[in-house]
């Protein structure tokens, strides 16, 4: 099994993920970490039903996600990992998901956000998790395709502070 | 009469709505939503509310065209789907949206849907495979 991209977004599987990074890193797995849609059938199943065949999809609660990611059915796989939010992101890591580098692709703004770049707004819970995650070894940037360029995070938050 | 909500990325709903006026003139209960690359969840499904109000008024139901299965706006939209309702069908295109003006308004929302699915894939020609008939 192998990550080659770990990825915080709100919109989880949609057309970027799909039609971009996909064919960039030659995905041929998508792990979804999501208690929402892992709860609802009629989410999960829209969601399988919305990726091309020859792309496996496995949505699991944010409990679930280190034991799908060590199956052997995933053994070969060539994984992106999609969290909705950066406290996700943070609890996978700690219940054993150890990812060295962390994507923020859309994390968009809403109350108490602060917009950093045009899909990245964040508040300070946001700030608190991706420097816990830092602390743990985990590289943090932002790359909201694969023809945008990749950004660290902090240097993000310095732009919004000036 | 049925609503039509065209969903996309960018303003590619809109501007097929545009080549639709371009060729039939003025049409009606009909919104375009775009998707731009800013706009989180709530935005868009705020705009999925409103349009749905709005062009559903008659009670006859709504089909939500949207460009491609899996992209943000069919993945938002599928949250209003309702049997008889509102139904989604993805892969929109010139063809498919006329038809959709030019049918006939006793048909079900799932005749139409059905209608306008074989319709859209009908519309998709390789125009050397027709020289060669």
């Amino acid at each position: 099994m192998s990550i080659l991209l770990t990825r915080v977004d709100n919109r989880l599987i949609h057309g970027q993920v799909l039609e971009s990074w996909v064919p960039t890193i030659n995905a041929n797995c998508i792990v979804v970490a999501n208690d929402k849609i892992a709860n609802s059938a009629m989410q999960k199943l829209l969601m399988e039903a919305s990726v091309p065949k020859g792309i496996r999809v496995f949505i699991g609660s944010i409990d679930d996600v280190a034991d799908i990611l060590g199956s052997d059915d995933l053994a070969n796989a060539r994984i992106i990992l999609l969290f909705a939010t950066s406290s996700d992101a943070l609890s996978a890591h700690q219940r054993g998901v150890h990812y060295s580098k962390l994507n923020l692709g859309n994390m968009h703004a809403g109350a108490g956000k602060v917009k950093c770049s045009c899909t990245i707004a964040l508040d300070t819970d946001d700030v608190e998790n991706l420097n816990s995650l830092e602390t743990a070894g985990v590289t943090v940037v932002s790359q909201c395709v694969p023809s945008d360029k990749e950004v660290g995070w902090q240097k993000m938050l310095r732009v919004t502070k000036t | 009469m049925k609503g039509l909500i065209i969903a996309t990325h960018a303003d590619l709903g809109a501007e097929l709505l545009r080549a639709c006026e371009l060729i039939i003139g003025p049409v009606h209960c009909a919104r375009a939503i775009s998707v731009q690359r800013d706009n989180g969840v709530d935005q868009v499904q705020e705009q999925f509310q409103q349009a749905i109000l709005e062009v559903g008024s008659d009670g006859d139901g709504v089909l939500i065209m949207t460009d491609m299965l899996g992209g943000t706006p069919a993945n938002i939209g599928a949250v209003y789907m309702e049997e008889g309702k509102v139904d989604i069908l993805t892969g929109v295109n010139l063809p498919m949206v006329l038809k959709f003006f030019n049918s006939q308004d006793d048909l079900s929302l799932s005749e139409l849907a059905n209608i306008l699915k074989a319709y859209g894939q009908k519309g998709v020609t390789l125009v050397s495979d027709l020289l060669k008939k």
